[in-house]
């Protein structure tokens, strides 16, 4: 491929575009932040932000497959877990979890390749259990995933020698992960999660999405098309754990269960799964949302009301919604992207009706 | 039903569209059936001809256009409603319950306007017609051949005494000796007046039995008339090269 | 004292399976209609159960009429649910309903947090539930007795219901067919609705021997059912009516050998191989125990 094609191929008005708007508000975000320099509302952007890299992770299998990916939180947890046992020191993994293995005792590597491992045991873990299980679809499919999250929870919450057992995980020393290396590493997910989705392999899954049959009967191998996707959706959430429990420092299997993963597939859904503009924008809202509605809440108990949880009956309320009336999310399935911005613009309305514009453009291709 | 008078049809269609997703199946298709009438639609496969019949059945919904039944205006009704106001479909591939015996698959078929009385009388009139069903009365739809379940298949249309009877596709995958039962079968049930709506693929024996044929291309109507008129009209060969290709999904 | 061992284990296994395929049997009705495994399922349960004890505490009403308020009340969650969070799906993509049923369970058990207490409440029970029974020479509470009895008539019941009421028929109908039941006249909202109430009367009847055996209710407890009953249906078929009974007793007789088999250091992962088995089964196995509805059909 030449240069003029690689530069016709990026599209940035169309395309391209995507990354460097999402990269530009989250970095222009977080600046604002650390300029203000409130602990409190940097905490909120740190732990937003490594929820933002899940939910990225997330989407990656589930957005461009269709399939519900029930299992995702449990990698998710793998990586929390792995990461914290590779960082810890052997003194001190001695003396927080005193049944643990001696073989893992003695693991040790520095802070930033621990995350790493992390995610590449999250990685083993997914492509040893996943090829069997990516022929299956629909219901099948979602009820498998939904098993093998139990598997993984039981195996999380109940292995004393590994994790802990129901006892939390507490990591001690000091807290590693930053404020910047959630901000790095969530502008990196974002672009390997964006060139993915236009990548052939991309292509070639959400082409699966739309219709199983049809895919398969142009040639493409369903099953190791979603592996790969799998395997490294797994990774992603398995890096996004290891930078949650150092954020964290204590840890149990329930962090890794249920409720978590109900808030990554409202924000996912909320934003709308099928594009990472829909990840992004999703994670943001939910994340607003709860913290305003933590707010009111906290402001509620003082006044006498118990309202703990109803930030969650709020979020499944507007999930469910969302779902009724606007399944496909806020970005309604699709990319922020610099054409998208022009059509939003009022100042741009010289080329009157762009949407039938585009109309004639598909039909003269 | 006062209002209908001798020479209304009594399934009016009127400049229907129908679309798959973004993909339009019928391009603004009208036809008309009449009391007592026989009307075959026949074509090519993906014409359109089981899209049309779905969607006065109200499977699916279409974008534009209008469906009269009985005078009524019934566009976008849902099938269970146009069931109970008079309207069977066979449905294509027979669709047979298979864990159901045949005698609730016939049950069933009564369900929206079911009359113990009348079921137990409609019983007799069928195994006289359909041997086969009395036999295997008590067995599950799924372990008969399939021509026993097009035979079920026409029983269950026809045991709600539906005013309009539409058949999709009723000899499709049976053997010859089976397809010449079931336009025997059809032509018994013209002379008892049943209206019908056939969809063929066997373009020729349809358009021998019909009053009135209509020729899909491309989800338009290409012909409408009496079937021996279209001779000259049409390019026959394509019609009849419709019913050489058996078998394939439309 | 071999045959008294295998009694008792014989009679954990029927109470317990009998328990479990009711369970099983409350979500597999609304499967077979709707293609949806119901994460709320446990909820329904979960309203029973808080109904007992709110009756039984605050109230000196006959228990009859107790279990009778408290049954209604899992059938009026399974209706209500129905119609205000899965009706607007009709015709929409299953994993839309699957998240939409996730959101329901979260909402429900969320309330009950709120409105009731996140801290476990305990539940009065009968007295002659406990009353031990004399029987092949080891005794039982009256309870394990009871439900075995109670599931035997239920399933006679439904049995007779599903077989030889039109009604009946055009459930079993609509849940191999769906379209073509309503094209032969069956209302999809009737069938929809009528499995939602079932499943909300099984929910009920659960509702009152899980707290029986368990003494309490709280905000969380319909997640254990629910995993019960959905790895019975898996075992069953997922299609069948008679498979997801077959796959709750098959699952009590597998969680029974595990227990009495797995070392006390293995017996906590327990879930764990069930559910792998569970994976296993959906893999390879995938119409279960028993053939489903799936007849291959024969061409001739």
């Amino acid at each position: 491929m030449n240069m003029k094609d690689f530069i016709k191929d990026l599209d940035f008005s169309r395309k391209s575009s995507t990354v460097v708007f999402l990269i530009a508000i989250l970095v222009l975000i977080g600046a604002f932040i650390w300029w203000l320099n409130i602990p409190f509302i940097e905490d909120i952007f740190t732990n937003g932000t490594i929820m933002l890299i899940m939910v990225l992770g997330f989407q990656l299998f589930m957005g461009n497959s269709g399939i519900l990916n029930w299992s995702y939180v449990g990698y998710v947890g793998i990586g929390a877990f792995a990461s914290a046992i590779f960082s810890m020191t052997p003194a001190l993994k001695a003396l927080q979890i005193p049944t643990m293995y001696p073989f893992l005792i003695s693991l040790h590597l520095p802070f930033p390749l621990a995350l790493i491992a992390g995610a590449l045991v999250a990685m083993i873990v997914a492509a040893l259990v996943a090829w069997p299980l990516m022929r299956l679809s629909d219901s099948v499919g979602a009820i498998t995933q939904f098993a093998l999250l139990i598997v993984i929870n039981v195996l999380l919450s109940q292995w004393s020698q590994v994790t802990n057992g129901p006892r939390t995980f507490t990591l001690g020393g000091t807290r590693l992960t930053s404020f910047w290396l959630v901000l790095g590493v969530a502008v990196l997910v974002i672009i390997l999660v964006y060139c993915y989705k236009e990548s052939s392999l991309g292509l070639k899954l959400r082409a699966t999405r739309d219709d199983r049959y049809a895919a398969r009967s142009s040639g493409i191998n369903f099953v190791a098309v979603r592996y790969v996707a799998y395997v490294a959706s797994a990774g992603i959430g398995g890096l996004a754990g290891g930078l949650y429990s150092h954020y964290i420092l204590s840890i149990t299997a329930a962090s890794f269960y249920l409720n978590e993963l109900f808030l990554l597939l409202s924000m996912l859904v909320i934003g709308g799964s099928m594009s990472v503009s829909g990840a992004f924008f999703g994670t943001l809202l939910v994340t607003l949302l709860r913290q305003g509605l933590r707010q009111v809440e906290l402001f509620l108990y003082k006044t006498g009301f118990e309202a703990s949880g109803s930030a969650e009956i709020v979020v499944a309320i507007i999930l469910i919604a969302f779902l009724i009336w606007r399944p496909n999310g806020i970005t309604g399935g699709r990319e922020l992207t610099w054409q998208s911005i022009k059509r939003m613009l009022p100042i741009a309305s010289e080329k009157k009706d762009p949407i039938s514009n585009n109309l004639k453009k598909e039909e003269k291709a | 039903m006062s209002n209908i008078t001798e020479n209304a049809p009594i399934l009016q269609v009127t400049d229907l569209y129908v679309a798959y997703g973004p993909i339009l199946a019928l391009h603004g298709i009208s036809l008309e059936v009449h009391k007592g009438e026989l009307v075959s639609i026949c074509g090519v496969n993906g014409a359109g001809k089981s899209t049309v019949l779905k969607a006065i059945a109200g499977v699916l919904k279409p974008r534009s256009g209008s469906i009269r039944f009985k005078g009524k205006d019934v566009t976008g009704w849902k099938p269970e409603q146009l069931h109970k106001h008079g309207m069977a479909l066979v449905p294509e591939g027979r669709e047979i319950f298979p864990s159901l015996t045949v005698e609730e698959n016939l049950r069933l078929g009564a369900f929206g306007r079911y009359q113990a009385r009348r079921f137990a009388e409609d019983l007799e009139d069928f195994f006289t017609l359909f041997p086969i069903l009395k036999e295997r009365y008590h067995q599950a739809g799924g372990l008969l051949s399939g021509g026993e379940q097009q035979m079920l298949a026409i029983a269950r249309g026809l045991i709600s005494h539906p005013d309009l009877l539409m058949m999709d596709e009723p000899s499709l995958g049976l053997s010859p000796n089976r397809v010449d039962q079931i336009f025997e079968l059809i032509m018994e049930l013209k002379s008892r007046g049943i209206t019908i709506l056939l969809v063929e693929q066997n373009a020729q024996r349809a358009l021998e039995i019909a009053d009135r044929a209509y020729l899909f291309s491309n989800g338009r109507v290409e012909y409408a008339g009496r079937p021996q008129d279209m001779a000259g009209k049409v390019d026959i060969t394509s019609v009849y090269l419709g019913g050489q290709k058996g078998g394939d999904v439309e | 004292m071999n045959a008294q061992i295998f009694f008792e284990f014989a009679i954990n296994v029927l109470s317990m399976g009998s328990l479990y395929a009711l369970i099983a049997l409350g979500l597999v009705f609304v499967f077979g209609i709707c293609k949806l495994i119901n994460f709320a399922y446990g909820e329904f349960i979960t309203v029973g159960a808080y109904v007992l004890y709110f009756l039984g505490v605050f109230t000196s009403l006959p228990w009859p009429l107790v279990f009778l308020i408290g049954i209604l009340s899992s059938v009026a969650v399974g209706y209500l649910s129905e119609l205000v969070a899965f009706r607007p799906f009709r015709g929409r993509s299953l994993d839309a309903l699957l998240v939409t049923s996730f959101a329901v369970s979260v909402i429900l058990q969320r309330l009950f947090q709120l409105g009731i207490s996140p801290r476990s409440k305990a539940v009065p029970v009968p007295a002659f539930f406990n009353m031990n029974i004399e029987l092949f020479g080891l005794t039982t509470p009256l309870r394990n007795l009871l439900i075995i009895a109670i599931t035997v008539v239920l399933l006679l019941i439904l049995t007779v219901i599903m077989k030889y009421t039109v009604l009946g028929v055009a459930m079993r109908g609509a849940s191999e067919n769906f379209v073509t039941a309503r094209l032969m006249g069956v209302p999809a909202n009737l069938v929809i609705s009528v499995a939602f109430i079932i499943s909300g009367f099984l929910a009920g009847v659960v509702a009152i021997f899980w707290t029986a055996r368990t003494g309490s209710a709280e905000p969380l407890m319909g997640m254990s059912p629910l995993l019960i009953g959905f790895i019975a249906v898996v075992i069953g078929g997922m299609h069948s009516l008679p498979g997801a009974v077959v796959g709750g007793y098959v699952y009590a007789l597998i969680a029974n050998i595990l227990s009495l088999t797995l070392p006390t250091s293995l017996l906590s992962f327990r879930d764990a191989v069930m559910f792998a088995i569970v994976i296993a089964f959906l893999v390879l196995k995938p119409e279960g125990l028993l053939r489903g509805n799936y007849q291959e059909e024969r061409v001739g």
